[in-house]
């Protein structure tokens, strides 16, 4: 295991790969550590069974295993047994988990009573919204799973990494509390997986203008037509260099840091498709960057990392997994108020705004006849919404 | 974080309780949950999502009790204590504790700490945590991300009755009283010299105590905390790097210098250092006399070099956004020219509409008058 890390850790291997925080009192992120021998010194320093991800059968070992691991005379180990059974923490009766018990003295209960009482005068209906249970949906929908095919099953001691994918800031709304997706993924994945399973507008957008022939607007989205991107942790780009088409995005990034002297040494380039999450070093709780589309960039923070559990979804084939993404409200047609825009027009003689948005079956009522001849002047572009991956 | 303020105080009244009963018996300690009626803390109306967030807080929050510089018996109340909360919360499935790569030696050692002085019922707990797959093994105790709300929470706020004195030789011999010594012992040099014939040396039937009394003692002093903070961190890498050593044969050798090295850093950074002379001892300055080679002075000032080097980090980051400002202008820009692509404002109106900000509304949460997020 110190072999692989010295390998990987080039110069600087005389850093240890255990995660301390870099500034002990900000708690923000920790220093570089390789992900992979992070991994194998917690794998090194666990027995196999911290690590199995069998369903709890019997886990009721012999007192005899216990005896021999405390080395004590087994009859105090069935002594133990009942003394520190659970049941002398919970209550003999069954109880009523909704109802906060009379004359309790625990300041939390005390204080969620009051909270109770004013949602009860101030609250017309007390129930889970929508929102709410969505986002619970999200993050337990796939809690426990197990995959079909044995094949597709998780490996013992498999890292987890916990990834939140910030959107572009677009909004001025979005300055203080800016929304991103939360994804799993596994260290043995490759980092072209995690690229795939990224969805952002702008990799479906469709250029052009198209408002004398709305019927013929390409097939073609952004994301057939340029697919390069690349991932930037701890002074690597990784490009995606996996078709033909693909170019180096980083390259004019590294030429202008290296132009001067900015600050920038050392910027390499590699290719995504080489890379697992297992390879990579990197911070946890720090800032990076996933850029496509040319301009287009998501911040990166790898939030968590651990070793699966158990209770884990352990079917192989649904990571990367999501499990919160933000709901951005959507763009109505302004002429039904019903469905999503998929049109947007501008110097529009038809309508009162501009930009003016329409569902497709509107845009075609209103800017022409029945004949499909173009009605007024106007600049129609296809549209995408931020909000169709809700 | 702070969405839940009575908890911190009722885990803490628990946990004072337990130390107050003088006792490391999970019996003890049940009777003291029940007479509290502690499982009840996850009742009242929660549902699903808020009681995930509230489960995870409350095993994240008794952690650290669970880990130095706590005494012994507060963290064995915090082991019975995390026990209890896991198995008594009401989440499907348990939400688990959350264990640091770099805390798990310290767990262990503990583990071995109960079963050599026959703590069963402990050492029983843990086992059965450890069984019952309670434990997430994490890179860090939390999650981790960047832009997370300012570090407000006051940091050092242990609570001192529960901590451990760390050093008890420490509390004797603070740099105070060496300092207050090593005046006493100039000074009495001095009244030594006076009073002698030759006022340059003290008389040798005065002379009846070792001139290099006052460095010795500092150094047995140093010596000592230097082999307390190697026994506290057994780390990791010293472990592997030790095993290593011995496959080579050439272990010791190695170590030992390495220790005299910072031993001898230590040392040099003492001595380099004039002790701040307190104020009613003005009269007494104390000036520096080095026994050391002046060479050596140059080892002391490496931690300064890693201070700066670290400090590279935040420019960084500055830079990365001020490129992304400049991309997304030109972006606009590029809007405006190229005619193939819409132009759509930003809407301002959009505020009100955004409901997603609402999502985590949770009871307790509800009645703290502090807002979260927005704050900033």
């Amino acid at each position: 295991m110190a072999g692989s890390s010295s390998q990987d850790g080039g110069a600087g291997s005389s850093r240890s790969n255990v995660p301390q925080y870099e500034e002990e009192t900000l708690e923000k992120h920790t220093q570089v550590f390789h992900v992979g021998s992070f991994g194998a010194l917690w794998r090194e320093m666990l027995r196999p069974q911290d690590l199995s991800l069998q369903q709890a059968a019997s886990e009721e070992d012999g007192d005899d295993a216990v005896a021999e691991e405390f080395s004590c005379p087994p009859d105090i180990v069935s002594e133990l047994r009942d003394v520190c059974s659970i049941g002398a923490l919970k209550s003999r009766s069954k109880e009523d988990t909704e109802e906060i018990p009379e004359g309790t003295n625990l300041v939390t209960l005390t204080i969620r009573k009051k909270a109770l009482e004013r949602r009860e005068e101030t609250h017309v209906i007390d129930r889970a919204c929508r929102q709410e249970t969505f986002v619970y949906e999200m993050e337990s929908h796939a809690v426990g799973k197990r995959p079909k095919d044995p094949i597709n099953l998780v490996k013992e001691g498999e890292l987890l990494l916990t990834l939140n994918i910030f959107y572009p800031v677009i909004f001025q709304k979005h300055k203080i509390c800016k929304p991103y997706q939360t994804m799993l993924v596994l260290g043995s994945q490759n980092l072209t997986e995690v690229r795939d399973s990224i969805s952002c507008v702008s990799d479906l957008q469709i250029g052009g203008e198209f408002s004398s022939h709305p019927d013929q607007a390409p097939e073609h989205i952004s994301k057939d037509l340029y697919k390069s991107a690349f991932f930037y942790f701890e002074g690597i780009f990784y490009n995606d260099v996996r078709y033909q088409e693909c170019r180096d995005l980083s390259r004019t990034i590294i030429e202008w840091a290296e132009s001067r002297d900015r600050g920038y040494a050392n910027l390499q380039a590699a290719k995504m498709e080489d890379y697992t999450f297992n390879n990579l070093n990197i911070k946890v709780g720090f800032p990076y960057l996933y850029c496509h589309q040319g301009d287009c960039e998501h911040i990166v923070i790898i939030t968590d990392i651990r070793l699966i559990h158990r209770d884990d979804c352990l079917d192989r084939s649904l990571y990367p997994l999501l499990t919160k993404k933000h709901w951005i409200w959507t763009k109505k047609c302004f002429v039904c108020k019903m469905y999503t825009a998929r049109w947007v027009t501008n110097d529009d003689s038809l309508a009162p705004q501009d930009p003016s948005f329409f569902c497709d079956v509107c845009f075609q009522m209103l800017h022409y006849d029945a004949d499909g001849n173009k009605l007024g002047e106007f600049l129609a572009y296809p549209y995408v919404d931020p909000g169709i991956f809700n | 974080m702070d969405g839940w303020p009575g908890l911190k105080t009722d885990c803490e009244a628990l946990l004072s309780a337990f130390q107050e009963a003088d006792s490391v018996r999970f019996e003890d300690f049940a009777s003291l949950w029940r007479q509290r009626r502690f499982h009840t803390i996850f009742y009242g109306k929660i549902r699903a999502l808020e009681q995930n967030k509230f489960t995870k807080e409350a095993l994240e929050l008794v952690w650290p009790y669970f880990l130095p510089p706590y005494t012994f018996q507060i963290r064995v109340g915090a082991l019975y204590l995390l026990y209890g909360l896991y198995n008594v919360q009401l989440c499907q499935p348990k939400q688990k504790i959350r264990v640091a790569l770099k805390d798990w030696p310290e767990v262990l050692n503990f583990q071995q700490e109960l079963l050599n002085a026959q703590h069963y019922d402990a050492a029983y707990i843990f086992r059965k945590l450890r069984m019952d797959k309670a434990f997430y093994f994490t890179a860090m105790p939390k999650l981790l991300s960047f832009r997370a709300k300012k570090v407000e929470r006051d940091k050092a706020e242990i609570k001192k009755e529960f901590k451990d004195p760390s050093d008890r030789v420490a509390m004797l011999a603070t740099d105070d009283v060496l300092e207050e010594l090593a005046n006493v012992h100039k000074h009495y040099q001095k009244m030594k010299c006076l009073i002698s014939a030759d006022k340059s040396h003290p008389d040798k039937a005065l002379d009846l105590i070792k001139d290099d009394f006052i460095v010795s003692f500092k150094n047995m002093i140093l010596e000592h905390q230097q082999r307390k903070q190697d026994k506290l961190e057994p780390s990791l890498t010293s472990a592997s790097e030790e095993a290593r050593n011995e496959n080579e044969g050439s272990s010791q050798d190695a170590e030992g210098t390495e220790r005299a090295k910072t031993l001898a850093s230590i040392k040099a950074k003492s001595y380099s250092m004039v002790a701040q002379v307190s104020k009613s001892r003005r009269h007494r300055q104390v000036t520096l006399e080095s026994s050391v080679p002046r060479s050596e002075h140059g080892v002391t000032k490496s931690p300064k070099a890693k201070g700066t080097s670290t400090r590279s980090q935040p420019v960084r980051k500055k830079v990365s956004l001020r490129n992304r400002e400049t991309s997304q202008a030109v972006k606009k820009e590029g809007v405006v020219a190229s005619l193939s692509m819409p132009v759509i404002a930003e809407d301002d109106n959009e505020e009100e509409e955004d409901e997603d900000e609402e999502i985590d509304h949770s009871s307790d949460e509800d009645f703290i008058p502090v807002k979260r997020k927005r704050t900033i």
